[in-house]
């Protein structure tokens, strides 16, 4: 199942709400952000919060194949490193759709209870982990994972780009091509972590400024 | 099963959950306005909620607040980003976890209106959120709306004629508007509606009461209008 799978999650099309969420981009163009400049907000997202995502999946993924599952320690590890509260309740929103899809393909299996005894909702890359540990149904290995949640980021920013800083949608496959040697190390960085207290904590102070500002807003088409 | 989600019509002790109302249409038809006498009419006696999908957040929210026909706290507004269709049928996660929160802080509830973002004739809710749709078209857009069909308009629970009021003005016979709908619509129901008209809107909530007591009683099955019908943009 794995590479099927693997493309299944990195899929836009997945139907756990990803189409409500920017990757950050609503808020920065609301900072002023212009549309020759999404490629570095790309690079900027791939070297600060796409590790932290991706690690923290991958991290999900190895702790649901053992027993017993216990995920806590992510949870909180990547919680410590969402500093913005937005960041924080955004990534559970997300984690919450993906922990419905999981219920729904194996209400039984130890990966999907382990999330409801988490004592909050799974933040995403949690829930992402524990979607992807599910062997029979939808088993990827921890570098599919981590490639595929590398790759909905970029995605998402480049769908929601169609929407707020429109121009050719041809353009947008140019800017994920580009920033391959970002995403790819990136992916490697997120393979390396072995323990959440090795969970990368790279700032992305702007990122977390823009989250707070977001939240506060009322006139937006994304969550965040 | 851990939870109550994957059993679509049982709350957790049994009881039937809350009746989950779509209410789609085109922009300016009067959704909204739907959602407002519906809450003035049965919130006396029904424990409601309601979800607005609007384009930005939270206007149609906001449109309901301001009206006071409910607590604040019980309307929320989800985002869609730009994809209204999309949160009532493609994918419906948003609008999903909005009506679960509503439940569980205010639970239980007997009724919880979903209000779509207006959009166009071929947007209708997918059976994963409403238990039943209102579709919803007026005069002002044009007599001949009901005969060109789409379906929401074939489809719908309930396809409701609005703005009757306005009929005089736009040179449109609401009585040939109707006949045109009933004959689109295979015997099932239409409504012709004024906000104006207390007897149409009077028939309007002991439409959803009836509906709500076959939901109740296990009776109600939830239908899909159908897919997005091809469209062109000509």
């Amino acid at each position: 199942m794995g590479a099927l799978a693997a493309l299944l999650l990195g899929d836009g099309r997945l139907p756990v709400g990803g189409h409500t969420y920017s990757a950050g981009l609503e808020p920065a163009v609301a900072a002023g952000l212009t549309r020759d400049r999404v490629p570095a907000l790309l690079r900027a997202r791939l070297r600060t919060t796409a590790v932290t995502e991706a690690a923290g999946a991958v991290l999900a993924l190895r702790a649901a194949h053992r027993t017993p599952v216990a995920y806590e320690p992510v949870q909180r590890a990547l919680a410590a490193r969402m500093p913005a509260a937005p960041q924080r309740e955004v990534s559970a929103t997300l984690g919450r759709g993906v922990h419905r899809l999981a219920r729904r393909l194996a209400p039984d299996h130890p990966a999907v209870t382990a999330l409801a005894g988490l004592g909050s909702r799974p933040l995403r890359p949690v829930a992402f982990g524990a979607l992807g540990a599910l062997g029979a149904v939808m088993g990827v290995t921890a570098a599919e994972l981590a490639h595929a949640v590398v790759h909905d980021e970029l995605q998402t920013v480049a769908a929601a780009a169609l929407k707020l800083l429109p121009g050719d949608p041809l353009d947008s496959v140019a800017w994920l091509l580009a920033a391959r040697p970002d995403a790819e190390s990136a992916v490697e960085l997120a393979l390396a972590v072995r323990t959440p207290d090795g969970l990368p904590a790279r700032a992305a102070p702007l990122t977390e400024q823009w989250a707070l500002d977001h939240a506060r807003r009322e006139r937006r088409l994304f969550l965040a | 099963m851990p939870d109550h989600e994957n059993r679509p019509h049982t709350h957790h002790a049994g009881r039937p959950r809350a009746l989950r109302l779509g209410v789609a249409g085109p922009v300016g038809t009067g959704k909204s306005s739907i959602l407002a006498a519906l809450c003035r009419a049965l919130a006396p006696e029904l424990s409601m909620a309601v979800v607005t999908n609007d384009i930005y957040t939270d206007e149609d929210a906001r449109f309901l607040r301001s009206a006071g026909v409910l607590p604040t706290e019980r309307i929320r507004a989800v985002e869609t980003g730009a994809c209204p269709h999309t949160a009532i049928r493609d994918d419906v996660t948003a609008n999903l976890d909005a009506v679960e929160d509503l439940e569980e802080a205010y639970g239980p509830l007997d009724l919880v209106l979903v209000e779509s973002g207006g959009d166009n004739l071929t947007a209708t809710f997918s059976p994963a959120l409403a238990d039943a749709q209102l579709f919803c078209i007026d005069v002002a857009g044009g007599g001949d709306v009901a005969r060109k069909g789409g379906p929401g308009i074939t489809g719908a629970d309930l396809l409701i004629v609005n703005k009757t009021d306005l009929a005089p003005h736009v040179e449109v016979d609401v009585a040939a508007m109707v006949a045109d709908a009933e004959a689109a619509r295979d015997g099932l129901p239409v409504l012709a509606l004024s906000r104006k008209d207390p007897a149409s809107v009077a028939e309007l909530a002991d439409w959803v009461r009836a509906l709500l007591v076959r939901h109740r009683a296990g009776v109600h099955v939830p239908t899909d209008p159908g897919p997005m019908a091809p469209h062109r943009h000509a």
